[in-house]
């Protein structure tokens, strides 16, 4: 339990996806414009890596008893695109309300370098089963924090009188340094608590 | 229209008036991530041209070949056969280098450039075109990772090029020449600039001015089009408005 | 309903299918003719790593002792037991650090190399840096990490980074008890 809660809480602070990895900054920079935006493709990532997570898990088990780990980057890919395109079918035939939440969002996931990521860091650091679903949790929950966090920065910037030249992207990528650091603050913070 | 322009014009356009960092804003992830030093940045732009390339040839030749519904898991087939393939090479040849890329080495697969490129250019251009358009696109995304690896290099450590001589290794172990070292800088570094915050500061600061260079010259300025430039975009209910991917690319 | 079309569904499948096959037997022998080489240098730098831990020695015989943990023993152009090379791995900061720890035949550490390690730069990542790991020779027994090292067998942390001084200081901490163990092994036999 202990090990799941500090997992959890490094993976949504201290190591947060985007904030302290740079992983899927694309959606981070690009759909965080509105709440209800950054939600939606949020809880859409959230899904899928987990759901990746346990597809991949015992995917990579098969491939290292034939010594095929050379494989995994092609293999984790095509199963996360064929995850994605199955999620969307499923979703829109029998969970319609979900499917219009979410639905919208699941094509961007595939090109998502946090879901590659994830399955690829679970493996890295040799989690087992469990450890790496709440891992995988963990990243999601991140990257719905930062999400968050930033879609309301940025409906502040919105009406803020800007230089020029950083207006649009640059500014926001000032705000994201900004916000990046105030994560920094949360380095150490796990391991204290659970030492 | 792309058919028209000279060899020439399609590999210097990938330089600076498209080029993907600072002009298209793709690949962002690994700009921010492995522009900590310069020889990994070195390293990565490298890896990255490689696999660019050759995914240009092949989706090119293949272009009439690849059906159209199912042209996006080919391409993403093609495209992490080829990583994979740099990957293993790197792994053998140059170790430090799959040490300090890690676990970003892999997600080439999913670098927007690389599969953006397919999917606006190599998969309706021909196949000498499509080699010249990934060689000016990859020496593009490694010369913006070189300038953002450089300010944050010497700031954060205050260093330059250190660690070179692991990659120059593949040439000849003999190379002792390992970078130099910035007085003063060196004893006390800006750490912040090698941190993430340093990253999308830095960041932000070279769009800014490739965008005050980009006006000067009446250019429109970089956007992140919600997720026009996404290579996925042309399938995304997002933006079905209209607003493709192709649209984005014509210009 | 759309009408069904076999040969809608049959093309794009085989012509798919087609380009993984080649597509994987091309990583398979490309995956033939790196896979030595990878080994190879996997275990060449190892070996590296030893030679600068162990500085006198020659050669090294790796043995297991009786909890099941490997260690290289030092021996020098003679085959006296100079000293020994124990790698041990701990939880870091950004996930797994091994950690290689040179001893000499007295039980002294007289070296540290970090092997593998994921970590910020500019913070944890100082850790491979020779200022912090020189910190820890000639030091015998068990260390513990301060903010500043006034007793013998305290480990000055690195700045903004507490975690991973902690996960080296744990690694180079169970490399002395496994060499103390193989010392007192040999006092014994």
């Amino acid at each position: 339990m202990k090990i799941a809660l500090s997992l959890l809480l490094t993976a949504i602070l201290t190591n947060n996806f985007i904030l302290c990895k740079f992983l899927g900054i694309c959606p981070f920079l690009g759909v965080s414009k509105k709440l209800n935006t950054a939600v939606g493709m949020s809880a859409a990532v959230i899904f899928v890596m987990v759901l990746a997570t346990a597809v991949t898990y015992p995917i990579n088990l098969l491939l290292k008893a034939n010594s095929l780990e050379y494989l995994q980057t092609i293999v984790f890919i095509l199963v996360i695109a064929a995850l994605v395109q199955l999620v969307e079918i499923v979703l829109k035939k029998y969970m319609v309300s979900l499917y219009n939440a979410l639905g919208i969002y699941l094509p961007l996931i595939t090109t998502n370098c946090a879901v590659l990521g994830v399955v690829l860091l679970n493996i890295d650091n040799g989690y087992n089963f469990w450890q790496s679903i709440v891992y995988s949790l963990g990243g999601g929950i991140g990257f719905m924090v930062a999400m968050v966090m930033f879609a309301g920065v940025r409906e502040r910037l919105e009406g803020c009188d800007i230089p020029k030249a950083l207006q649009g992207l640059p500014i926001t990528l000032v705000a994201a340094s900004i916000v990046s650091m105030s994560f920094l603050g949360f380095a150490g913070l796990v391991d204290n608590m659970f030492a | 229209m792309a058919e028209k322009k000279s060899i020439g014009k399609e590999f210097t356009k990938g330089l600076v008036a498209e080029n993907p960092v600072f002009r298209l804003v793709l690949g962002t992830c690994p700009t921010l991530a492995v522009s900590t030093s310069v020889s990994s940045a070195i390293g990565m732009g490298i890896a990255a041209t490689a696999v660019l390339v050759c995914s240009n040839i092949v989706i090119s030749a293949l272009r009439k070949v690849i059906p159209q519904k199912v042209r996006i898991p080919a391409y993403i087939v093609i495209i992490a056969s080829f990583v994979t393939i740099i990957q293993l090479l790197v792994e053998a040849f140059v170790p430090a280098l799959d040490s300090a890329l890690g676990v970003y080495l892999p997600l080439i697969v999913v670098n927007c450039i690389i599969l953006g490129r397919a999917e606006a250019f190599a998969s309706k251009n021909s196949v000498l075109a499509s080699a010249v358009d990934g060689l000016g696109m990859g020496i593009g995304f490694t010369a913006a990772l070189f300038l953002m690896s450089t300010v944050r290099e010497i700031l954060g450590s205050g260093t330059f090029l250190s660690g070179i001589k692991d990659l120059l290794a593949v040439f000849s172990g003999d190379i002792q020449f390992n970078g130099f070292t910035i007085p003063f800088l060196n004893e006390n570094p800006l750490t912040i600039f090698v941190l993430a915050p340093g990253g999308f500061f830095v960041f932000g600061i070279m769009i800014a001015l490739s965008n005050k260079l980009a006006e000067r010259n009446g250019k429109p300025k970089a956007e992140l089009n919600g997720c026009a430039s996404c290579p996925m975009a042309s399938s995304c209910a997002l933006i079905a408005d209209g607003k493709k991917c192709e649209e984005a690319d014509a210009k | 309903m759309k009408k069904f079309n076999l040969k809608d569904i049959l093309i794009p499948t085989v012509s798919l299918f087609l380009i993984c096959a080649v597509a994987t037997a091309l990583l398979g022998l490309t995956n033939s003719v790196t896979e030595k080489k990878i080994q190879e240098v996997a275990a060449q730098s190892a070996a590296e790593a030893r030679l600068r831990v162990c500085e006198n020695a020659e050669n090294f015989d790796e043995k297991t002792d009786k909890n099941g943990n490997t260690y290289f023993e030092a021996k020098d152009k003679n085959g006296e037991t100079v000293g020994f090379a124990i790698t041990t791995e701990d939880k870091s900061y950004g996930g797994k650090i091994e950690v290689m720890t040179g001893f000499s035949a007295d039980g002294k550490i007289t070296g540290v190399e970090i092997l593998t390690i994921d970590d910020t730069p500019g913070l944890g990542m100082n850790a491979k840096k020779e200022s912090f790991r020189n910190e820890y020779l000639g030091k015998t027994g068990a260390l513990t990490v301060s903010k500043s090292a006034s007793a013998d067998n305290e480990i000055q942390a690195l700045t903004g980074a507490t975690i991973t001084s902690n996960a080296v200081t744990r690694c180079v901490n169970t490399a002395t008890e496994i060499c103390e163990n193989a010392l007192g092994g040999e006092n014994n036999g």
